[in-house]
């Protein structure tokens, strides 16, 4: 019986300290400014990742980009951070046209990991670089 | 032996500065606590506190029972000489040492410490997001030592205590560096957000529980750089703020790569340190740190290793180090 009460105390405890960071307003504005905000994320996915190409979304929620050997980095906007995949035979992109507003939404595979909208310029040439990107080899 | 739980007296303390830090960070940094990012860590901390529970009686009652073969008897009233408490501590935190660093360089165990390292923030909030499997991973067996020498299992979960509240308030990026003689002698702030960095010169450094000197000692310190940007969490970001996955998610990866490995290789994925795979597909620290090195040098021959002065060195291209 102790034990549930300090169970349920602790549990509320949390509840309100989560309450509370989002009360003071802390973990937003996360956004990827440009371009090289963008290769610096994804070199942080792949070390050594050299982008030749880059789109940001127009929001900064996600940025795509594409090295010399046609590999495909997804780096998307996490809470207020920022996470990234390599994209592989898994990965999907689909364009949704939303009363003429065209829209990329790029899935890794990885359900956890989500799906990422992109706004940019070219939706169809990386849709069709991301189901042309071949992950190595990942045991 | 009185009966005191550091930890249960030390509770509201955490609890007051996350609050403090939360506030802290509203007025110089919003982006170093996440909502979601907290609740999963308190929520870690609370289930940790669940399976600790559980299987606390199984670890003590193997403590108890192996107390029978120790090396140096203390006496019955080994709890009134007060020499044996510091030198408990003193041991228990070399003992932690080790632990830490095989957590670190073990897959087996990283697969239950990586909970600890799974947040991209780095907050007295992280400080609470512990392992739900420790027992699972066996890491209580780097305290059996003590307890083979002589010192009672309730003294060591009494020194232990007061190690894990020590640890607490180093998670912080609102404190900056401590006194000289403080930083060259403890573990602070400063040396353990160097720990939980992913940035290659930070990787697997700074094992130290309380006193740093153990890091000094089997070499693997590294001090702070002031223009290194720390970048907190593991190498492959979760990416994710589900608690089930974030807890087993290591778990799972050790079983499909055993399950796809080739039959020679397949112990390989328990024991070997993180990222090694047969293929070379993925990187160690080690690797990591390796090609870091080796993209610094050409750009700076004159450059010492231990001395980054750009912003983020890891997505650093052509600028001398």
């Amino acid at each position: 019986m102790a034990f549930l009460v300090q169970f349920t105390a602790s549990l509320l405890a949390i509840l309100v300290l989560a309450w509370f960071a989002r009360r003071l307003g802390l973990g937003r504005d996360a956004r990827i400014r440009d371009e090289e905000h963008a290769q610096l994320l994804a070199d942080e996915v792949v070390y050594g990742f050299e982008a030749l190409k880059t789109a940001v979304d127009e929001f900064g929620r996600a940025a795509l980009l594409q090295d010399a050997a046609g590999r495909v980095i997804l780096v998307k906007l996490h809470g207020a951070q920022f996470s990234g995949r390599l994209l592989g035979p898994e990965a999907e992109a689909l364009i949704w046209d939303d009363l003429g507003e065209r829209e990329l939404q790029v899935s890794s595979g990885e359900w956890l990991f989500g799906k990422a909208c992109l706004h940019i310029a070219d939706p169809d040439d990386w849709a069709r670089a991301v189901k042309a990107a071949k992950e190595p080899a990942h045991a | 032996m009185p009966e005191f739980s550091p930890i249960d007296f030390a509770v509201p303390a955490f609890v007051l500065l996350v609050l403090i830090e939360m506030i802290w960070a509203q007025r110089k940094r919003p982006g170093g606590y996440e909502p979601r990012d907290t609740l999963t860590s308190l929520a870690f901390g609370l289930g940790s506190s669940v399976t600790g529970l559980l299987t606390g009686g199984a670890v003590l009652a193997l403590s108890l029972w192996l107390y029978q073969f120790r090396l140096f008897d203390f006496g019955a009233e080994w709890w009134m000489l007060w020499w044996l408490w510091p030198l408990c501590f003193v041991l228990d935190d070399l003992g932690y040492y080790w632990f830490h660093r095989f957590a670190h360089r073990v897959r087996w165990f990283w697969a239950s410490h990586v909970n600890h390292h799974s947040s991209q923030h780095y907050n007295y909030s992280t400080a609470l997001r512990q392992s739900w499997t420790s027992f699972f991973a066996l890491s209580f067996i780097f305290r059996i030592p003590l307890t083979l020498l002589g010192f009672h299992p309730a003294m060591i979960l009494f020194v232990g205590a007061f190690n894990l509240v020590y640890q607490f308030w180093i998670h912080t990026e609102a404190i900056g560096r401590m006194p000289r003689w403080f930083e060259a002698v403890m573990n602070t702030p400063s040396h353990h957000r160097v720990h939980h960095a992913t940035n290659p010169l930070y990787l697997d450094r700074n094992y130290a529980g309380t006193f740093i000197v153990w890091d000094k000692i089997f070499g693997t310190f590294q001090a702070e750089t002031d223009s290194e940007r720390i970048r907190y969490g593991i190498v492959r970001q979760l990416g994710t703020f589900n608690l089930l996955w974030s807890v087993f998610h290591e778990w799972v990866g050790i079983a499909q790569d055993v399950w796809r490995a080739p039959w020679r290789h397949k112990l390989s994925y328990v024991w070997r340190p993180p990222g090694w795979t047969h293929d070379g597909s993925r990187d160690t620290s080690d690797m990591l740190r390796a090609q870091w090195l080796e993209r610094q040098a050409p750009a700076a021959p004159e450059a010492s290793e231990k001395s980054v002065p750009n912003d983020n060195s890891i997505a650093v291209k052509e600028k001398p180090a």
